[in-house]
């Protein structure tokens, strides 16, 4: 995999939206800063009377932050992403941005999974894990 | 809202293709099992509209505080685990 996702999937489909913004479907990945920043612009490509012009979210890989953190992804989400295996699914959370940025925040409740060759994404709803939608990028000192 | 009133191992549809079916009532607890296509995603309302909260808040954030994250790393393992 390369130090970046943007290089690697340039392109994703949300059939089904996100929630709070179930009409935005189709996204850019693009890095954010430098080839060293563990960090993306998920960008939408969509606009409409309804959406505002170019939602993003800042995302990343949820192992370079939290190594422990293993999802649960249930059979529905697979069946729907078209995943086979685990190889298949690629796994970002979203960034909510603090300031200070050190106070930012990932969600873990709910990752986003790519089928990584299809392209194909959704946000998946992780009910009853005990992962929040903030939990700490850097640990409190 | 349509109200219904409905028995222990009794069914409403929604649609042609989504059944709601009430398994068990115990006390102030109801358990119920829904059968709906795939297509259709099923939440606890209360879980859901916490995400779209949480997407909601980290929606687009100024441009200004992206510059800051850019250089904002992982900790290292030691910082992890003090």
């Amino acid at each position: 995999m390369s130090a970046n996702v943007a290089e690697e999937l340039p392109e994703l489909h949300f059939a089904g939206g996100l929630p709070g913004f179930p009409d935005v479907r189709r996204f850019v990945l693009v890095r954010l800063g430098d080839e060293h920043s563990p960090f993306s612009v998920l960008r939408s490509l969509d606009d409409g009377p309804d959406i505002a012009p170019a939602v993003e979210f800042v995302v990343t890989h949820p192992s370079l932050f939290f190594p422990d953190y293993e999802p649960e992804i249930d059979d529905d989400i697979a069946a729907r992403l078209e995943l086979k295996s685990a190889d298949d699914a690629l796994l970002l959370v979203i960034v909510t941005v603090a300031d200070p940025v050190a106070a930012s925040t990932a969600n873990l409740l709910g990752p986003i999974v790519v089928n990584r060759h299809t392209r194909a994404a959704a946000q998946a709803v992780l009910g009853n894990s005990g992962y929040a939608t903030r939990e700490a990028l850097v640990p409190h000192r | 809202m349509l109200v219904l009133t409905r028995r222990a191992n009794q069914s409403i549809m929604i649609g042609a293709d989504v059944v709601v079916t009430v398994l068990e009532v115990r006390g102030d607890q109801v358990r119920i099992g829904i059968d709906a296509p795939r297509s259709i995603s099923v939440h606890r309302e209360e879980v859901f509209r916490e995400l779209e909260a949480a997407n909601r808040a980290a929606a687009s954030p100024a441009s200004g505080a992206l510059e800051g994250l850019a250089a904002l790393r992982p900790p290292t393992e030691r910082e992890r685990r003090p």
